[in-house]
């Protein structure tokens, strides 16, 4: 059952002070739901609950983010998080997200086929994390690195999880780092030693 | 006007007190992210040609992203300035203290009363609560709310936040007597 979702867009107009070059908007959708694992002691089996809540989960934020995103053309760069309440284990929040169940929705409901780019923490009511996202198709396509910070005030109670997904429309507001093909020769360590 | 970003969030509550809110919550919020425009300018004495500046363009870019994020008829409403440290409060009450600004959310929401209102000076990635009250009468008990905010890089000392706050109705499973003339 989830308590609340909350989605949040941040859209950059100038960086630093100037026009940003890609005006990029990156969304991220939490949803805050009951630990169906808290106070059970060790629970060796996940699964169970996984198949049942994972799916859902995963689709109702993916379908927040489309909204506010304006469809699944407009995507091209996903993440996805879960911020575990203190009476949980970060296992509890990697079962929920890190199994075909959560991350095969968020791939076809976002129009991706990469590895999805994922944090995991544990915290009390108000941690913010940093959700990394990276490019849907191409995860190692650098100008697409970023992270969008979301943070549920009341939420994860002891008792709780907040299970986030992240999307962006494009790459870092002024991306010029280059990239695989551009990087001039690296240096060795062997080298850095001398 | 100095825009640096836009941050708009929606919260919907589904549940609460571990009963279902139907129909759901809904509360938006929307912050602009600008320069001080009185940063670097000693002790200004008089704010107006800044206010007359930046306050209604403001009021036209947030008023109108506000409602359209809450997706629902505004119930409740309230604003926000968060000066950085480098500001004064003034500064921040000057751009939302005006009608010039706010009559831009009531129209928009079609509302009549004031617009309950957070200051603050504060540092990057404060939190604040915005307060929310009815938009035609703010003695309705049942809408008295505050919606929690922050922006995770920003003010900057030389920034200030400017927000707008919506919600589609009063507190989730509200069961608070009616305010009347008699009972206070």
């Amino acid at each position: 059952m989830i308590r609340r979702i909350v989605t949040v867009v941040e859209e950059t107009v100038t960086e630093p002070g100037v026009a940003a070059a890609h005006p990029t908007r990156r969304a991220g959708a939490a949803a805050v739901i009951a630990n169906p694992w808290v106070g059970r002691g060790l629970v060796d089996d996940l699964q169970p609950e996984v198949e049942r809540l994972a799916p859902g989960i995963a689709l109702a934020l993916c379908d927040r983010l489309l909204a506010v995103l304006g469809g699944v053309e407009q995507v091209e760069a996903f993440g996805k998080a879960a911020i575990v309440g203190v009476d949980g284990e970060v296992e509890h929040g990697a079962a929920l997200i890190h199994t075909p169940f959560f991350g095969d929705v968020v791939r076809e409901a976002l129009g991706g086929t990469s590895i999805i780019a994922f944090a995991d923490t544990r915290g009390p009511a108000g941690t913010s994390v940093a959700v990394p996202v990276w490019h849907r198709t191409a995860a190692a396509t650098r100008s697409h690195y970023q992270t969008i910070d979301v943070r549920v005030a009341d939420a994860p109670a002891a008792g709780e999880i907040v299970v986030i997904v992240a999307a962006s429309t494009g790459p870092r507001p002024n991306a010029r780092i280059g990239d695989r093909r551009t990087d001039a020769a690296t240096i060795t360590i062997e080298e850095l030693r001398q | 006007m100095r825009l640096r970003k836009i941050i708009t969030t929606v919260e919907e509550t589904l549940v609460e007190g571990g009963e279902a809110v139907s129909p759901v919550h809904r509360v938006a919020i929307v912050i602009a992210v600008i320069g001080n425009p009185w940063s670097g300018k000693g002790y200004v004495d008089d704010l107006g040609p800044g206010i007359d500046a930046v306050a209604s363009a403001l009021g036209a870019l947030l008023a109108p992203r506000v409602v359209a994020a809450l997706g629902a008829p505004v119930e409740a409403y309230g604003k926000a300035a968060i000066v950085g440290l480098d500001g004064e409060i003034e500064h921040a009450s000057a751009l939302i203290h005006t009608l010039k600004f706010g009559n831009h959310f009531r129209e928009a929401a079609s509302a009549t009363t004031l617009l309950p209102a957070v200051e603050k000076r504060a540092g990057a990635g404060a939190t604040f609560d915005i307060p929310l009250k009815h938009i035609t009468d703010a003695t309705v008990r049942s809408h008295h709310q505050s919606v929690e905010a922050r922006v995770a890089d920003g003010p900057r000392a030389d920034e200030i936040l400017v927000g707008l706050a919506a919600a589609s109705s009063g507190r989730p499973k509200q069961r608070l007597r009616a305010f009347s003339a008699t009972e206070r």
